[in-house]
């Protein structure tokens, strides 16, 4: 930017009289004013740093009086104690290897203590004989500068806090998410067994297809063994979504348990689960309630026949998938849904089990998964009817997995919880081999 | 999801409430809510005027479990009139037809 020739930029807008005004203003700034008063420091020292001159411009920064300075104080006595160490150790040797340096930023000291942030050039000027003579030094107020720097620091830094913030928001959003899930994992394991009890002379499998992972399932189901030789079994589903229904499938699984060790009667374990609900929360005006169908199975062993004894409120049919190939649905009429009105009716059914003979329960997610565009385009009894003739017969552990994949083939239109539960009796060892013929 | 509307009007036996729209999970709760507000003589009769009613879940079942409730403890009675197949399947398959009265016709309620 710094001119060395005598003439001045002509402006490049404004009329012809304006622009010569501005030449003899400018022509008449004298050199020396111009150095006094520049928009910045000037001052030039003594090779051992005294300084011999200095502006007004300069002084006036500082607010020091010219004959303090000139001859008496040295450059780097202008300089704070940070400033004189990197002169020291920067500043000087550099200016002498190179002859100049330029842009250095230092702190100066003011004549009231405070400091003065500037960016300073340095030239060294030398004689005929290449002997250094002197040293210019220019000065430029670097307040603004160093303010803006500082801002940007700062701006830097809120930005680098605000993201650890949120790092640390996010670490913790998934930590107490993590903590959840296993809370929510472990509440899940009160409600359905983790594992079924081996059944002498019966073969059990189980499914549970959860819709949501996050949410507690409203499905339940258990097997466990009552008096007698005799096993208990039970499968239903919660109105509602949720811990609400958690707790009301807790409240049911508990109560079929305890009800079924006092008097292994199917109908006499859904009564008792009906009074439950019934005076727990529709009494109270929050109507709540299940569908559940409760079993107890006798296996005949070596003796006799299996028999199973069915009661339902309000559930779907079981279905039976007999060893000659056909498929049955036991329908359990009369059943009312389990908590809605005092003495609610129960629907029983019984079947006898032969070797081959699977029964299979299961909510209806199955029966009313989407199938297609519609709400109520539902897969439906009909459906599942035919799908367990062409399956049957099947054992326990067949059934369940040709179920788990018909689930699987509802895809989107899945979307209710569904629990599967099947016990049969193992088909006798035939002396035929094994059998081919698959009715439809 | 076509929304829940529901129109209340009064009659001789008592209110009549129709609802259209879809009765689910999001939408129960409004069916609930009115009902909370409705007030019934003993001796009155609620018809709830299902005509129009699109979609029923579990939770729209529920609501009208409420319903049920709700007269029952002002001493009133309810009726379903017009239920559609699908959820009289429903009803049906549950054991709830046992429960409700159901009418073919809201007008015929009287």
């Amino acid at each position: 930017m710094c001119r060395t020739g005598g003439v001045p930029e002509p402006a490049g807008t404004g009329g012809e009289a304006s622009t010569d005004a501005a030449f003899t203003a400018l022509l008449e700034d004298s050199v020396e004013d111009l150095y006094e008063y520049a928009p910045c420091g000037y001052l030039s020292t003594l090779m051992d740093g005294t300084i011999a001159k200095i502006n007004s411009t300069l002084l006036d920064w500082l607010g020091l009086d010219r004959e303090a300075v000139a001859g008496r104080k040295r450059f780097t006595d202008l300089l704070t104690v940070g400033g004189k160490l990197y002169h020291e150790t920067h500043f000087a040797p550099l200016l002498r290897m190179q002859g100049e340096l330029r842009g250095i930023a230092l702190e100066l000291r003011r004549g009231d203590g405070g400091r003065l942030p500037v960016l300073v050039s340095a030239v060294i000027k030398y004689g005929t004989e290449g002997e250094p003579l002197l040293v210019r030094i220019t000065v430029f107020d670097a307040s603004d500068r160093r303010a803006y720097e500082k801002e940007l620091l700062h701006r830097r830094q809120e930005a680098e806090r605000a993201r650890a913030e949120a790092d640390e928001a996010r670490r913790q959003a998934e930590a107490d998410r993590a903590r959840l899930a296993e809370a929510l994992a472990v509440l899940q394991r009160s409600l359905v067994p983790d594992s079924l009890p081996a059944v002498p002379g019966v073969e059990t499998a189980v499914h549970y297809h959860t819709a949501a992972p996050d949410q507690l399932g409203g499905d339940f189901y258990d097997l466990f063994p009552v008096a007698g030789d005799r096993w208990a079994f039970f499968l239903g589903d919660v109105c509602g979504k949720g811990p609400e229904a958690a707790s009301l499938t807790s409240l049911t699984r508990y109560t079929l348990r305890a009800a079924a060790h006092h008097d292994p009667d199917p109908t006499s374990a859904l009564t008792t689960l009906n009074a439950v609900l019934h005076e727990r929360y529709t009494a109270d005006g929050d109507p709540r309630y299940c569908t559940c169908v409760f079993g107890i199975i006798e296996p005949g062993g070596q003796h006799g026949p299996t028999t199973v004894r069915l009661a339902s409120g309000g559930h779907p049919p079981a279905l039976v998938l007999r060893s000659d190939g056909s498929a049955e649905f036991l329908p359990t009429p009369g059943g009312l849904l389990i908590g809605i009105v005092p003495g609610a009716p129960i629907g029983t059914v019984e079947t006898v089990l032969a070797p081959g003979d699977t029964v299979v329960l299961y909510t209806d997610g199955l029966t009313e998964a989407r199938v297609g565009a519609g709400r109520d385009d539902l897969y439906g009894e009909d459906a599942l009817h035919a799908f367990a003739a062409d399956h049957a017969p099947a054992a326990p552990r067949e059934a369940i997995t040709a179920l788990t994949g018909l689930l699987q083939s509802f895809g989107d239109g899945l979307d209710d919880d569904t629990a599967l539960l099947a016990l049969g009796v193992p088909a006798a060892p035939s002396p035929l081999g094994p059998e081919t013929g698959h009715a439809s | 999801m076509k929304p829940l509307a529901l129109r209340q009007h009064a009659t001789a036996t008592g209110p009549v409430l129709r609802v259209t729209g879809d009765l689910d999970y999001d939408q129960a709760p409004v069916l609930r809510g009115r009902l909370d507000q409705l007030s019934l003589a003993p001796g009155q009769c609620l018809v709830l005027d299902l005509a129009g009613l699109e979609f029923c879940d579990s939770s729209g079942i529920t609501a009208l479990l409420a319903a049920r409730q709700h007269a029952l403890a002002a001493g009133a009675d309810i009726v379903l009139a017009a239920v559609p197949a699908n959820l009289l399947r429903v009803l049906t398959l549950v054991g709830l037809d046992q429960v409700f009265t159901l009418r073919p016709d809201p007008s015929a309620a009287s």
